[in-house]
């Protein structure tokens, strides 16, 4: 065991069943390409941006007349602090930003506690390999997120988005209706008839415990020996169970693009949401896959509304 | 007349036993999916004591069951009697309190919401308590001698009055296709590929027994091991069967192109 690279996995997955290793990579539906590009600005006017990429390198990009951007709120580009990390959604080969958002985090766990009457500070099990993490619902927030949290108590899940600032974790919208079951009573999956679908189609979320630029998804029906993770295999979507390597297509519905993407991570907290995404017509029950955010942006997703209706398959 | 009297001793016995076993198995699977969440007389205590309920009511079940075969002993004889009595109280209270959750009698077999007929039969297991109360001998005799009329009757009235039945019937019907099932340890998979004719045809190679990863995807399990070249020999080892199918694949470690060698068995 502890094989250095699970890339290898696929190559040899295919040799085994004498089955083409798939590509990663976009699909070539969906027209001009997205590219997600990440880094930490250095200086930002009305029509440019300065950024330093995660490699240390010096990146210049232009912003669209139309670019919008999120930094707990709606504001023009411009108004972006300095050193703020940004995530920005870009076209032509990664030159002209349209979309910015900016420390923008995502808070999804089982709550553990919960103290503070007038700013809320909740503190998050996260899962096995994520650890535990504390967000603050400051006062002017609690309202919008506790009315999509009904169960705001221990042993309940949560799942918001929000912005870093000072250090602090910020919880400001509601990614999810909480579902109204306890994390630990996950309802069983539908019963499966006749064989596996070749697709199934639920909802697709991100998260934020990927690598800046990593590509991949987390999934959550992987055998708990193979990822050793005593939380993994549990989902109420009837998932095939795939292996930390294996490739995934995943189709974005609303905005049709696809990309193969590989499973790096297990995906143990997704599979304990069993929500729907109302992106675009109201998705099937449950969470299939968990985004690194730069697929996630690279499919066309919007990291504020939280998820996008999907389908997925063997890439 | 004794012979009637002591006949549904056994049946008691074996019941009892039952709801043990599955009542303890229940606990130490369902505890983590939280499934007691919505079984039985559990759903009446808080959410902490959930499953010491189910292990309590178990183990109440396994000592009844046992002093009912080695003794005569009143104290089992209307402790069984009390106990059904009681279950037919709890089974209505929770029809009327909580009409979606199952009844637990034989754990997460038992989820059914609890309808006439698991009512039906704790009444008759209580008319059968109450006819076993002057049997004359330990249930131990009444296996020794067995009484099979009077005993198949008694098995038929609760078949009869058993959900639990329909449930297992319809759980081997839709059955979950082999790619959604937990599969079977990795330990197991392996000891299946070892007695195959396709191992015993590459183990000459390997430098190891044992594989440097493994890993599972849909419905095979992958072994992946080095030969003396240092290129990967890559078994698929199916997941269902006992002597299931096994493919291989040498893999040069440079490129990623496979040698030309797939030995379906």
């Amino acid at each position: 065991m502890g094989h250095p690279s699970v890339e290898r996995r696929r190559v040899l997955a295919a040799a085994a069943l004498g089955r083409e290793p798939g590509v990663p990579g976009a699909g070539s539906e969906g027209g001009e390409p997205l590219r997600a590009v990440t880094g930490e600005i250095r200086d930002v006017s009305p029509h440019l941006i300065i950024i330093e990429t995660p490699e240390g390198g010096e990146e210049r990009l232009v912003i669209a007349p139309w670019a919008t951007a999120w930094h707990g709120g709606d504001t023009p580009p411009a108004d972006l602090p300095m050193g703020a990390r940004v995530m920005m959604r870009t076209l032509r080969d990664g030159r002209v930003v349209e979309r910015l958002w900016a420390e923008t985090i995502r808070l999804t766990g089982t709550i553990v506690s919960i103290e503070g009457r007038r700013d809320v500070t909740v503190e998050l099990d996260c899962g096995p390999h994520r650890g535990h993490r504390t967000a603050v619902i400051p006062y002017r927030a609690t309202g919008r997120l506790r009315v999509r949290h009904p169960q705001f108590e221990p042993g309940y899940l949560f799942d918001a988005i929000g912005i870093r600032k000072d250090g602090a974790a910020l919880a400001l919208l509601p990614a999810t209706s909480q579902p109204a079951y306890p994390a630990r009573a996950v309802p069983a999956p539908p019963p499966a008839y006749a064989g596996v679908q070749a697709r199934i189609s639920g909802t697709v979320t991100w998260s934020d415990i990927f690598d800046a630029e990593e590509r991949g998804v987390g999934y959550p029906m992987v055998e708990r020996s193979d990822a050793a993770c005593a939380d993994a295999g549990v989902s109420c979507a009837g998932l095939p169970y795939l292996a930390i390597g294996s490739l995934l297509q995943v189709r974005n519905v609303c905005a049709s693009r696809s990309a193969n993407l590989p499973i790096v991570a297990c995906g143990c907290l997704a599979g304990r949401f069993c929500d729907r995404c109302v992106e675009c017509g109201t998705s099937p029950r449950g969470r299939i896959a968990e985004l690194s955010p730069t697929s996630y942006v690279e499919l066309g997703g919007e990291l504020i509304t939280g998820c996008f209706n999907a389908q997925i398959g063997m890439g | 007349m004794t012979h009637v009297l002591a006949s549904q001793l056994p049946v008691l016995i074996v019941l009892l036993c039952l709801g043990t076993v599955a009542k303890v198995a229940t606990v130490r699977s369902g505890s983590e999916l939280g499934a007691l969440a919505r079984l039985g007389p559990a759903v009446l205590v808080p959410d902490r004591f959930r499953s010491w309920a189910l292990i309590c009511c178990a183990v109440g079940e396994l000592v009844l069951a046992a002093g009912l075969l080695v003794t005569t002993h009143p104290l089992f004889r209307w402790g069984t009697v009390a106990f059904f009595a009681m279950s037919t109280y709890v089974l209505l209270e929770l029809r009327r309190r909580r009409p979606d959750a199952g009844c637990g009698c034989f754990g997460e077999v038992s989820s059914a919401p609890v309808g006439l007929r698991s009512i039906g039969r704790t009444v008759v297991l209580t008319g059968m308590a109450v006819l076993s109360l002057w049997a004359e001998e330990p249930a131990w005799v009444a296996f020794a001698h067995p009484s099979w009329e009077f005993g198949l009757i008694g098995v038929a009235l609760l078949a009869l009055l058993s959900p639990e039945l329909d449930e297992l019937a319809d759980r081997a019907r839709h059955r979950a296709p082999c790619e959604q099932r937990r599969g079977p340890a990795e330990g197991i998979t392996l000891a299946r590929l070892r007695s195959s004719g396709t191992w015993r045809a590459h183990e000459a190679e390997l430098t190891t027994a044992e594989p440097y990863d493994s890993w599972r995807e849909l419905c095979w399990r992958f072994f992946a091991f080095q030969n003396q070249d240092h290129d990967d020999v890559v078994f698929a080892v199916y997941l269902t069967g006992r002597r299931p199918a096994v493919r291989v694949a040498v893999v040069s470690s440079e490129d990623s192109r496979p040698l030309p060698e797939y030995t379906p068995v």
